[in-house]
């Protein structure tokens, strides 16, 4: 089953433990980054361990998962093309 | 030490972080940060009489990092490993660097793991050398309970906070009895009924 923005963007919110914040406010094309949410080296760290809590796909590179970072959509798009199957 | 005083205290209890508001990075300090940051906010006023770059933070946490240390222990053996952002939470003086950013102070830092009773006179002793203008002094006593089983003590999540001054006008002329910093500042607090919680 593949997975939804508005689901993932929950996860995200759960895994950095944002405050102050929802679903509704992530735009699905905005730099998860710097600018747009704003997250750094950290919150990388803790998606990388993210996906693998939650959906099986491990990251052994960053440069690999570079461009799944760029937005909640890039994300979900990739956690749809690498999640195992159930 | 009547030429220092203090300026503000506070003091926050773990009851308190469910009204925090301060921001959406909050949730992810570690407890000992989120109790710190939380009763240096009402000193924050009397930083902008002064350079950020001659505001010195000195601090004390009772118990180190232990509690941090132990959640994330707990996590080790997890699906992909213990949470990162917890890691950079397991250093003692992490609170200090929180402090800093929020409230942009360069001065000096100092961290004591353990008793506060050296934090007031390391304080005075910066600002009597002229090291800086103001100092924020924080002592933290976070023993969680998992981690007060490891140490077999009772478990406390409390923090208090004072900022001193060099001067004259104060809420308390600082002296060289006043070692007890959580003593100091009940009893400050309960001479100044207008003084924040």
């Amino acid at each position: 089953m593949e997975i939804s923005l508005t689901e993932l963007k929950a996860k995200i919110i759960e895994s950095l433990k944002l405050q102050d914040i929802t679903p509704d406010k992530i735009a699905d094309d905005a730099p998860l980054f710097g600018e747009g949410l704003g997250l750094d080296s950290i919150d990388a760290l803790e998606l990388v361990v993210m996906l693998e809590k939650n959906y099986g796909i491990v990251i052994k590179d960053i440069e690999e998962g570079r461009p799944a970072f760029r937005s909640a959509r890039a994300l979900a798009d990739f956690i749809n093309a690498r999640r195992p199957a159930a | 030490m009547n030429d220092i005083v203090v300026l503000a205290v506070s003091g926050v209890t773990r009851s308190d972080l469910a009204s925090a508001q301060l921001g959406g990075r909050f949730g992810r300090l570690d407890l000992i940060s989120q109790l710190a940051l939380l009763a240096v906010e009402p000193l924050a006023p009397h930083f902008d009489s002064l350079p950020r770059e001659r505001i010195g933070i000195c601090i004390a946490v009772r118990a180190g990092s232990l509690s941090t240390d132990v959640e994330y222990w707990k996590d080790r053996d997890a699906t992909g490993g213990p949470s990162p952002m917890l890691f950079t939470y397991t250093l003692p003086s992490s609170a200090i660097g929180e402090i800093a950013i929020r409230h942009r102070l360069t001065g000096p830092n100092l961290c004591f793991v353990g008793s506060d009773d050296i934090v007031l006179s390391e304080a005075a002793d910066w600002l009597r050398r002229a090291d800086v203008d103001g100092c924020v002094c924080v002592s933290c006593d976070v023993v969680t309970p998992p981690a007060a089983e490891v140490i077999q003590e009772t478990p406390a999540t409390t923090a208090c906070a004072l900022f001193l001054a060099r001067g004259s006008n104060g809420l308390h002329a600082l002296r060289e009895i006043d070692r007890d910093m959580k003593l100091l500042c009940d009893k400050i607090r309960s001479q100044n009924p207008a003084c924040p919680k």
